[in-house]
């Protein structure tokens, strides 16, 4: 019997996903379970007294065995109740719902940028191979990924914002009155975010397209007299995105969870902050919800990259079958 | 829930991704604020208080919660810049001949958020539910004199407390108590909660920034408060606050880094405010411990410190010097005495006398838990050594260093916020005080606080607390090393504002935009 290479990789990938979601999720519950401290004293701070802290771990069911709590939690989930934050005494899932869309907000336009930018710029660098704008272009990218994205950033709001008045420092979308602001605002994260990301996946392409561009089916194309725009783009580039998708699923994973630092830079209430500051007050529901959201984006980035992959690449889809 | 959803992924985001796609208008920046007659001001907070933000008085814990306790809420009294009483929604009060009943007079005519009259019945509510055995306040651990049973209304505007026990200094303690109207539920307080203060809460969501008040419009002080609205947001990252100012995002900062401000000093349109304060950071070693228990070793300890290079080294200079009493001098009854300088000879003598004449290794613990600490620790082992005092540093997680360290290692690098004389002295160095970090015991000290709390008359009151502070600095093992100033910003357009040293004290009800 014949199945659909590509359906075939869609259930798998699915079923594999609901048995890695549950993994990550027991590790998660018992990494918080083993680090120090506990969300009653993480909300009461320095100041608490011995009595106010038991009074609140009572309240929160803290002092109840770690299994019963993951039991409880898990029995929640598989009825679709994510649970309450501990800390902020509501449900998870708006939460997560609210983080969640500014992050996509903002990885989406990071992402807008970054595709078209990396592989131009991949592209130009093959071509003008070995020639001063390839070098300079190789030495700059390899820059803004080396150089922490807080240091990029900073450095962004310093001149951008506070010397030249060109962008407001913070994202603070709220204050936006209209989408030109709105996107005023996320230009300095965006831009941060693409120093940040370019590297890889010019480098990418630049090294796919350089042994593509030497093959025999390109000399071929150039021989029957074809532009060479053409051959660049229609017959060359095709076999080189290949592996430039997996490089930018990457980043886009990246995007989801480990922007934190350009979150905080910019003052944006991203899901990485919303990550790290209930890590911060061991709030195990937020944690866990959290996170299995970023796992799934995660798998599914994954999932839509390899699907990528197999669709503009015959070969590849013919093998698997 | 859907309140969340509502200010999330708004429309106005959405379409704000879509206009990339379909190139949308260059618009000019500066179009925040300009276009209504509605004056909003935007004030901003250095710490985060994420998903566990509250607007409830009794249940606030960080630097936010307060920000908007004390938008929405007043107290009976409030404590001005050196910790002296100042009557708020109470007129006057007195007590009895030994402190144990305290009576207030309530201020007539104010108004609720909802246009109801403010009675001694908000005050008693108000009171009351901070000692709910199912979910006491913290502050029900210092208020444990009031009996909540026994305070009493005898009309509408008089309220009687009925103490445990005598406290002299009864209103300070209720200083940062706020009262609310009577009958409230906890969610409601927690998000919408209706008090008397000069603003009104418009939309408050734990976690979602910014939460907007509104001018209370029946506020009691006539013409207050002076702007229409305010934004309240957070902004923990140090560089970012600088820089919202400087563009003009943020209007006011009550809590800027103490170094690094040469921006904000040049630029003409930032006004920069400082204000002395009673928050402390020094060394503490128990005094019950080798080789701390030796009171000679204290002294060296205390002698090696070079304070003036501290001061630079850690605050930048903004602040000002410690002399082991941990009651500012400008503090109501803080001790007035000459400054304690560093003196390696005498320290290496008493180090000798101790029975080091080889001098000691110790071991510091400090963290990056609060600004400074970490530079404190590596400045002051540098002075020590030439007195003979080898200190290895050992960094702790800054994460939990107030849960695992401190309290719990005998040497560490400390610090404490600003507090009245009493509560500065009571809580760290009492016998049996829960926080004593120095494992000292000294009777004599007891005793001088427990009669000062007695003590009605205020000059005798203060000639024990000088008695108790200076047992504590030549005896405690506290070395008190540095005063850390409070450094606050505001948009030069915005008048009327003084930052108060206290962090958790800021009070917006007079300022005023103006242009």
């Amino acid at each position: 019997m014949r199945v659909d290479p590509i359906l075939r990789l869609i259930v798998t990938r699915l079923s594999l996903a609901f048995v890695s979601l549950f993994a990550v999720s027991l590790i998660i519950f018992s990494s918080i379970a083993i680090l120090p401290g506990d969300t009653a004293e993480r909300i009461l701070g320095r100041d608490a007294t011995k009595q106010s802290l038991e009074a609140l771990r009572a309240e929160l069911h803290l002092s109840d065995p770690a299994p019963l709590r993951y039991g409880r939690w898990l029995a929640g989930v598989v009825h679709g109740d994510f649970g309450r934050s501990l800390v902020a005494d509501r449900p998870v899932l708006p939460y997560i719902g609210a983080y969640l869309g500014r992050t996509l907000v903002l990885g989406g336009l990071a992402l807008l940028v970054h595709i078209p930018l990396s592989i131009g710029l991949g592209l130009l660098a093959a071509a003008k191979r070995d020639g001063p704008f390839d070098i300079g272009m190789s030495i700059a990218v390899l820059i803004g990924m080396s150089v922490p994205e807080f240091v990029t950033g900073i450095f962004l709001v310093l001149w951008l914002a506070n010397d030249l008045h060109l962008f407001p420092p913070l994202a603070l979308i709220d204050q936006a009155q209209s989408m030109g602001s709105a996107l005023l605002m996320l230009a300095l994260p965006v831009m941060t975010l693409n120093f940040a990301m370019t590297a890889y996946v010019v480098r990418q392409i630049r090294s796919s397209m350089i042994d593509i561009l030497r093959s025999d089916y390109v000399r071929m194309a150039a021989l029957r007299g074809l532009p060479p725009s053409r051959i660049l783009l229609a017959h060359a580039l095709p076999n080189a995105l290949g592996p430039a998708i997996n490089a930018i699923a990457l980043n886009a994973s990246w995007l989801v969870g480990g922007i934190v630092v350009v979150e905080v830079v910019f003052n944006y209430p991203g899901l990485g902050r919303l990550l790290v500051e209930s890590i911060r007050f061991r709030d195990v529901p937020m944690v866990q919800g959290a996170a299995l959201v970023l796992s799934a984006t995660y798998i599914s980035v994954n999932l839509v990259a390899d699907l990528l992959t197999l669709l503009i690449n015959p070969k590849l889809r013919t093998r698997t079958a | 829930m859907s309140d969340i959803k509502k200010l999330g992924l708004s429309r106005r985001t959405l379409l704000a991704s879509a206009a990339v796609l379909g190139g949308s208008a260059f618009l000019p920046l500066g179009e925040v604020n300009a276009s209504t007659a509605t004056k909003t001001l935007r004030i901003a907070s250095g710490e985060a208080d994420g998903v566990k933000g509250t607007l409830d008085p009794a249940y606030g814990t960080n630097d936010p919660d307060a920000a908007r306790a004390n938008l929405v809420f007043e107290g009976l009294v409030k404590l001005d810049e050196n910790f002296g009483v100042q009557p708020s929604l109470a007129t006057d009060w007195k007590t009895n001949e030994d402190g144990s009943v305290w009576t207030f007079h309530l201020r007539p005519n104010v108004k609720f958020h909802d246009g109801s009259p403010f009675t001694a019945a908000d005050v008693i509510f108000s009171f009351r539910r901070l000692f709910d055995p199912k979910a006491p306040s913290p502050s029900a651990a210092w208020l444990a004199p009031i009996n909540p049973d026994a305070i009493k209304a005898s009309d509408d505007l008089t309220v009687e407390f009925n103490l445990r026990q005598p406290v002299v200094e009864f209103p300070e303690l209720i200083a940062y108590s706020k009262i609310v109207k009577a009958g409230q539920t906890n969610e409601q307080l927690r998000t919408a909660g209706i008090g008397t203060g000069a603003f009104k809460v418009e939309h408050f969501v734990p976690g979602e920034e910014p939460s907007t008040y509104l001018r209370h419009d029946q506020y009691w002080q006539p013409g207050k408060p002076g702007v229409d609205r305010v934004e309240l947001r957070t902004v923990p990252e140090e560089s970012a606050r600088i820089a919202a100012l400087v563009s003009g995002q943020i209007d006011i900062f009550w809590d800027l880094p103490l170094r690094g401000l040469t921006r904000l000093e040049q630029d003409k349109n930032i006004v920069l405010q400082s204000a002395h304060t009673g928050f402390w950071l020094g060394i503490t070693a128990w005094t019950d411990t080798p080789p701390f228990d030796n009171l000679k070793v204290r002294q060296a300890l205390k002698l090696a410190v070079n304070r003036e290079q501290l001061l630079k080294a850690v605050l930048g200079g903004r602040g000002s010097l410690g002399n082991d009493s941990p009651v500012a001098p400008w503090v109501k009854f803080g001790l007035q005495a000459p400054q304690r300088e560093q003196d390696i000879e005498q320290a290496k003598k008493l180090l000798a006398e101790a029975g080091h004449p080889n001098g000691i290794d110790l071991e510091l613990y400090t963290s990056a838990s609060g600004s400074g600490l970490v530079e404190l620790a590596t400045a002051y082992k540098a002075q020590a050594e030439p007195a003979g005092i080898r200190i290895k540093i050992n960094q702790a997680p800054a994460e939990d260093y107030w849960s695992n360290i401190w309290l719990k290692k005998p040497f560490i690098v400390t610090a404490w916020s600003g507090k009245s004389a009493d509560a500065a002295l009571a809580r760290p160095f009492l016998s049996d005080a829960e926080w004593n970090e120095t494992h000292w015991h000294n009777k004599e000290f007891d005793n001088y606080i427990f009669e000062a709390r007695r003590t009605l008359d205020e000059t005798k009151r203060g000639e024990l607390y000088r008695k108790a502070q200076e047992l504590v600095r030549d005896d405690g093992g506290a070395i008190v090393a540095l005063f850390s100033d409070a450094v606050g910003a505001t948009r030069a357009n915005v008048k009327g504002w003084k930052l108060h040293p206290q962090k958790l004290s800021q009070s917006f009800v007079d300022v005023t935009i103006e242009g």
